[in-house]
């Protein structure tokens, strides 16, 4: 399968700052490809280059076969979904839409029924026919987005890209404008690739997440993948909540240096960082426990613990039935043992699972350790 | 108990500082106006008429409108170009640009006028140049148009600089995505987007253009019937001792800057009862 956007070594330098450092990557035909990052990261950058706004230092973008540097972002046949959404805010809603139609060559350009026809099918997919004739100032944030939507798919592109598509949404709204795209790629199926810093939105729309942080890619993967087998403990630690712990591996135990035993590790010796997240750490109650319950709350379906332990404190989460059958509150003593975790030896690398212990006495205490 | 004093003060300190802005607007703006119009029909309107069908004073006015649009015109396109580029990119001399454009508010327009006689005058630097290809520029209508784009050049760029950096560069680049030319962009874009602000920054600056006396004064010669601007038309008719005919004309440059700002003013209530409209929730 050839790549519909192919991206060779591209480079991008903003002054001192290097945003994009020789950046490979291959666009599937028909996928929904996330870029994933925090703010700096040069995922922006990059989808900027992808669509002609901005011109790479080094490297080459791929259309099919064909390098797009000849092409002006007008020639390259991309809809741009922008943050703000842009909207043209003295046309109406309708003539948004149309713009990308009403500025081609006239040799080129359709009949204006046409145009309207098309516009009006664009605007009752995306379920705003009713406000063909509003100004921009006059939507919602999620009538905007929408509009915007249907504006750079009125030029037919070969691949849409959106930066940060639900960025200024409210949670709500997000969420089903999500679930919405999300269908509406099944439908259409058209290349597209959007930029977030939210692992949620990325997890849950892309077929494939590429995880991006100081204008490299860390990993690129399914959702799946990128969350359960992190390339590196940058990954690791940007999907989703999860405690650092500083430690030792010594003939195979992952030992935390005040000298709690933390579980078992296929890993050379030497120092390491072990990550564990919150819903894999379980807690029993024990009367000369080394942790202490800071801080309890419920969260939903879940009971969410800061557990202070030595001098650090680790995020521990559970079922709320689970917490009403420990019967446990704050202040009282508990051990800790981590059911999984990854270890990461050197950065950049990736992760060696964390087993547990058996017997599993986890986290328990060194007697006289327990600070609190 | 303090904030309760300050209000009671607040109380009476908001009518006091309305009536003496009020007063002071009034004596110093209102009053000269309306004595430029009271005592050019003193004599009553045969003689108000027959100043004004002088054919000098008839030179004069056509003289200061076509000097008007020449400058407008300029200002206008550098003031575009310069805030498009100020407001879009940074790049070096940014700064000495913004400097520029803020000179003529605070050089005197004198110095701009003496600047003109000594680069274009017969003993300036490029008299000779000029005086040798027969181009007269100094004491003649090149020199004047020059002396008022000086004067004139900061409005419109200084009107737009704002508008268009607040707006950002995104509208412009999604037409650009969208397949639109350059100039598409242009027309359908950025010009409808600062068309409130461009127009404002016109009539400032045609205001201006029409009244201003100092640097056309050095440059023009006061040649009457060809050199003369309104302004120094009314100064030259008050030298005579003609004041009829002299307040006939400042009434006439009067007026055309009340409509000016009239004609700001009517742009101004347009654009807000737009915005209004566009801002109500659907």
């Amino acid at each position: 399968m050839t790549a519909a956007i192919e991206i060779r070594g591209v480079s991008k330098r903003f002054g001192s700052h290097l945003a994009l450092d020789n950046i490979h990557l291959d666009v599937r035909p028909g996928e929904l490809l996330a870029l994933l990052g925090p703010s700096g990261s040069g995922k922006t950058s990059l989808l900027r280059i992808i669509a002609g706004l901005e011109a790479p230092d080094a490297g080459q973008v791929l259309f099919g076969a064909e390098d797009a540097a000849q092409r002006r972002a007008g020639e390259r046949e991309v809809g741009f979904v922008f943050q703000h959404y842009a909207l043209f805010r003295h046309m109406t809603v309708f003539e948004n839409v149309a713009f990308g139609l009403r500025v081609v060559p006239r040799a080129r350009r359709l009949p204006r029924a046409v145009i309207a026809e098309r516009v009006t099918r664009l605007l009752e997919m995306v379920q705003l026919a009713w406000l063909a004739d509003r100004m921009p100032a006059q939507l919602s944030g999620g009538q905007r987005q929408r509009v915007a939507l249907a504006r750079a798919l009125a030029i037919e592109p070969r691949v849409l890209l959106l930066d940060e598509p639900f960025g200024a949404l409210d949670a709500k709204v997000r969420k089903e404008l999500r679930r919405w795209l999300r269908a509406l790629h099944e439908d259409v199926k058209l290349t597209s690739v959007f930029v977030t810093h939210d692992q949620d939105e990325a997890l849950e729309l892309a077929d494939r997440v590429v995880v991006m942080s100081a204008g490299r890619i860390e990993q690129i993967g399914g959702p799946g993948e990128v969350y359960t087998a992190p390339a590196s403990a940058f990954v690791h630690e940007f999907l989703g909540d999860t405690n650092r712990l500083d430690c030792r591996i010594e003939g195979g135990r992952v030992v935390l240096t005040d000298g709690a035993l933390l579980g078992r590790a296929d890993a050379p010796d030497g120092t390491a960082v072990a990550y564990v997240r919150p819903h894999e750490l379980d807690v029993a109650a024990t009367r000369e426990g080394a942790a202490v319950i800071r801080h309890a709350s419920t969260f939903g379906p879940l009971v969410r613990l800061i557990v202070g332990f030595g001098e650090s404190s680790l995020d521990v989460a559970m079922p709320v039935e689970r917490w009403v059958r420990l019967g446990l509150a704050v202040d009282d003593r508990v051990s800790l043992t981590a059911r999984y975790g990854a270890v990461f030896t050197r950065p950049g690398q990736p992760a060696v699972l964390l087993r547990p212990c058996i017997p599993m006495n986890g986290l328990r205490a060194v007697p006289g350790a327990l600070g609190a | 108990m303090s904030s309760v004093a300050l209000r009671t003060d607040g109380s009476l300190a908001r009518p006091i500082l309305i009536a003496l802005a009020m007063l002071v607007a009034g004596v110093v703006l209102g009053l000269p106006l309306a004595i430029v119009l009271v005592e050019a029909f003193a004599r009553g309107p045969g003689t108000y008429l027959a100043a004004l069908v002088d054919p000098d004073t008839i030179d004069a006015i056509a003289l200061t409108l076509i000097v008007a649009l020449c400058s407008v015109s300029v200002t206008t396109v550098f003031g575009i170009a310069a805030a498009w580029c100020i407001a879009r990119f940074t790049f070096r001399g940014r700064s000495l640009l913004l400097t520029l454009i803020d000179l003529p508010f605070s050089v005197s327009p004198v110095i701009a006028g003496l600047v003109q006689v000594l680069l274009f005058g017969r003993r300036g630097w490029l008299g000779p140049f000029l005086a040798a290809h027969d181009v007269r520029i100094v004491f003649a209508l090149p020199g004047i148009v020059l002396a008022t784009v000086f004067v004139t050049l900061p409005f419109v760029a200084r009107e737009l600089m704002p508008l268009m950096q607040e707006q950002g560069a995104e509208e412009e680049e999604a037409a650009l995505s969208l397949g639109a030319s350059g100039w598409q962009t242009f027309r359908r874009v950025t010009l409808p987007n600062i068309r409130f602000a461009l127009l404002t920054g016109v009539l400032l600056a045609n205001a201006r253009a029409m009244g201003e006396f100092g640097a056309v004064s050095v440059v023009s010669g006061h040649i009457r019937g060809a050199t003369n601007t309104m302004p120094l038309q009314v100064e030259i008719l008050f030298n005579d001792y003609q004041i009829e005919a002299a307040f006939a004309v400042a009434s006439v440059l009067a007026l055309l800057a009340l409509v000016t700002l009239g004609l700001k003013l009517a742009l101004e209530r347009r654009q807000s009862v737009l915005l209004t409209t566009k801002g109500s929730a659907p």
